[in-house]
């Protein structure tokens, strides 16, 4: 069970979904949300000046990332948090795409990120989540 | 020479009369007293004188004739030599001419041929004729008659030279062209008495005549533009005109006579790409062939697009002489091409469009359908006590699902049309039944299906794996939605490698399609044959565009209530 989960999506019926699925897999303790990109970056930005301030924070292990979002979408997020140098931050944070998108080209992009540990499709099911559970466990 | 025999007969006996009258004289003047025995030995004395003296003369005759034919047959012989020199001279200048000449006396109609008319036409020295018959009989009939009618006239007119071209006749039959010279001999009151003429064969000249004159006809006839120019660049960059075919001045609107002297620069003016035009200077400096294609301008002061090409030619010493110009109004061609691009662009631009469009369209319908699905999968694991309430969610959920698989389908079909070239690997055919068994493996332990399954052992295709999976498992879910209530169903599936083309054959003994009826619908988008509340109309449509994608074949054999097969060819390569 992991610590945090947080979960980015500008649809909140996906966010509601996603908490309902996650508290059902017992995946998580606790769920962040973020509507979008600029928000989550804003989310890790804040973490980040706790911890240059000196507080030990708790940082989402996993965030579960929508492409398609207004203002700032996935892409440019994922670009966004790199610039920052927040991959070398929190060391142990991994984004997984999750995305109803079918164009192969977004598929393999993810591949470019190293942060990205998995692509998943829509709509996110206890099952998937009991095999990301087995698989990185 | 009578005469003169006569002459020297009578001058020979007045002589010796002369002398014997004499001699009488003179004996009757000593004979005047003597006796008859003395008279007699002076008559005997006078006869011997007589014939002594005749002798004499006899002697002095004959020396001046023998003289007088010394210096006659000196004379002869040297015009004899003449005539052997001049005779000899003439045969030499006849071999080295190669001339066949000819010699004919009018009035008796006698024709005599040197051995040129062996030589040169082959005739035998015993088939050459004689008379002036022969030699017309031997003209060809086309020219026979002009030529007769040149030649009589000039007899008429009595002037001195002839020469006139025909065809004459050879031993073998064909005919040689030649070239006729004659010389007249008037008599002194004018008349022509003998001609003589010289025959000369010109049949290499002529052919080459003829051959030069069909190559005119093709820059004087061909419906391109041509344009010779000389190769002197100091006025303008382009030489000037020399020669113009008429369908240049069709082109153009210029007449020979305005351009000849003039340089092609004139022809071209504003719009005229300046590239093209450099192009060609710079070919023409470096005396290389040149191809552009720019807009020109007719007479008219009209625009027209105009292929032109520029060859140098050199003359037979190797130097360069003129320049050749081709030229095509290419206007129309140039107008298609626009057009073509025009329409090119335009489709791709729309082709572009519609993929983006149906891209995004698919997503935006995918993300509120993901959510649909989503919360019906919560509801799983919830219990719903009101049975209406349950009945409701359970349409909900089946139609939410339906609209998910029509979705997916519907995406799988635009990812299949969008991917011209698709992956392509070696895939063993066994491992992909294998793979569908076993994601149908609850269907097939539910229906039971008889499969035979009858694939040659190693049977590798070079195609996409993925959509040979759906293709089968599409085939395979088809064969068990649509079975046979009434029997068993049985699958027989097997291939074959027939030349260079593996053969799939899918075989049911199903429900059938009616394809009298459906032939033509089978495989198209959202088309169903029955009331079967499973079907989408989706299946063979996809099947068909992913056989398609590989380069392959489908086709159909069906009958009502017997069952289905699909035949599938796939390239070897």
């Amino acid at each position: 069970m992991l610590d945090k989960i947080f979960c980015v999506d500008d649809d909140s019926i996906t966010l509601m979904l996603c908490k309902k699925v996650i508290e059902r897999a017992e995946f998580a303790k606790e769920i962040v949300t973020a509507q979008n990109g600029e928000e989550a970056i804003q989310y890790f930005h804040d973490l980040a000046e706790k911890q240059k301030a000196g507080a030990s924070i708790s940082y989402p292990k996993l965030t579960l990332l929508d492409l398609n979002m207004p203002i700032m979408n996935g892409w440019e997020f994922l670009d966004t948090y790199l610039q920052c140098g927040y991959q070398d931050l929190f060391k142990e944070a991994k984004f997984i795409v999750l995305s109803s998108t079918i164009d192969p080209h977004d598929v393999n992009q993810t591949k470019n990120y190293p942060i990205v540990i998995d692509f998943m499709s829509k709509p996110i099911t206890k099952e998937m989540m009991e095999s990301l559970k087995s698989k990185h466990q | 020479m009578k005469n003169n025999s006569n002459k020297i007969t009578l001058t020979y006996v007045l002589i010796l009369m002369f002398v014997a009258v004499v001699g009488h004289k003179v004996v009757l003047n000593y004979s005047s007293n003597s006796s008859s025995e003395t008279l007699h030995k002076y008559y005997y004395i006078e006869d011997l004188v007589l014939i002594l003296f005749s002798g004499i003369v006899f002697k002095f005759i004959l020396f001046r004739n023998d003289l007088k034919n010394k210096s006659v047959f000196q004379k002869l012989q040297v015009i004899n030599n003449e005539i052997i020199e001049s005779n000899e001279r003439y045969d030499i200048v006849a071999k080295a001419t190669s001339d066949t000449i000819w010699d004919w006396k009018i009035e008796s109609d006698s024709f005599v041929w040197n051995k040129g008319i062996q030589g040169v036409f082959g005739y035998k020295k015993e088939d050459v004729g004689k008379t002036s018959k022969w030699w017309f009989d031997r003209i060809h009939p086309e020219d026979s008659l002009k030529m007769s009618v040149k030649l009589y006239s000039f007899l008429e007119q009595k002037t001195e030279k002839w020469q006139d071209e025909y065809r004459f006749k050879c031993a073998d039959g064909t005919y040689k062209y030649v070239f006729d010279r004659g010389f007249l001999v008037k008599d002194k009151d004018g008349k022509p008495i003998r001609m003589i003429g010289a025959i000369q064969d010109v049949t290499k000249q002529k052919e080459e005549e003829q051959r030069l004159r069909l190559l005119e006809t093709v820059i004087t006839q061909t419906k391109d533009a041509v344009m010779i120019t000389d190769i002197d660049t100091t006025e303008n960059v382009i030489p000037n005109i020399i020669f113009v075919n008429s369908a240049f001045t069709d082109m153009t609107g210029y007449p020979a006579e305005e351009v000849i002297g003039k340089s092609p620069v004139l022809f071209f003016g504003q719009k005229s790409d300046i590239l093209e035009f450099d192009k060609l200077k710079t070919a023409i400096q470096e005396y290389k062939e040149c191809f552009i294609e720019m807009i020109s301008y007719k007479k008219s002061g009209e625009e027209f697009w105009v292929n032109f090409s520029m060859i140098p030619v050199t003359n037979k010493d190797g130097e360069h002489s003129h320049w050749i110009s081709i030229q095509r109004d290419v206007t129309e061609e140039k107008e298609k091409q626009k057009e073509r691009e025009q329409l090119i662009r335009e489709l791709t631009q729309n082709n572009k469009d519609l993929k983006q469009f149906s891209y995004i369209t698919s997503h935006n319908l995918r993300a509120p359908l993901s959510n649909l699905t989503g919360l019906l999968n919560l509801l799983d694991d919830m219990t719903i006590e009101d049975q209406e309430l349950k009945e409701i969610i359970n349409g909900f959920t089946k139609s939410t699902h339906l609209l998910n698989e029509t979705i997916n389908d519907l995406v799988k079909v635009v990812i299949i049309k969008d991917n011209p070239s698709i992956q392509k690997e070696k895939v063993l055919i066994k491992e992909v039944f294998e793979n569908v068994f076993n994601q149908l493996s609850f269907l097939i332990s539910l229906h039971k299906p008889i499969l035979k399954i009858d694939l040659e052992e190693v049977t590798i295709l070079n195609i996409n794996k993925s959509y040979l999976e759906s293709i089968f498992l599409n085939l395979l879910t088809n064969s068990i939605k649509y079975r046979a209530t009434t029997r068993q169903l049985r699958v027989n599936i097997s291939s074959q490698v027939v030349d260079d083309n593996l053969i799939l054959t899918f075989k049911d003994n199903g429900i059938g399609i009616d394809l009298e009826r459906n032939r033509d619908k089978i495989f198209g988008l959202y088309q169903r044959f029955h009331n079967h509340p499973d079907s989408k109309g989706l299946g063979l449509y996809l099947v068909k565009s992913q056989v398609e994608a590989m380069e392959g074949t489908i086709t159909v054999v069906s009958e009502v209530g017997k069952g289905t097969t699909f035949t599938i060819i796939f390239k070897n390569s």
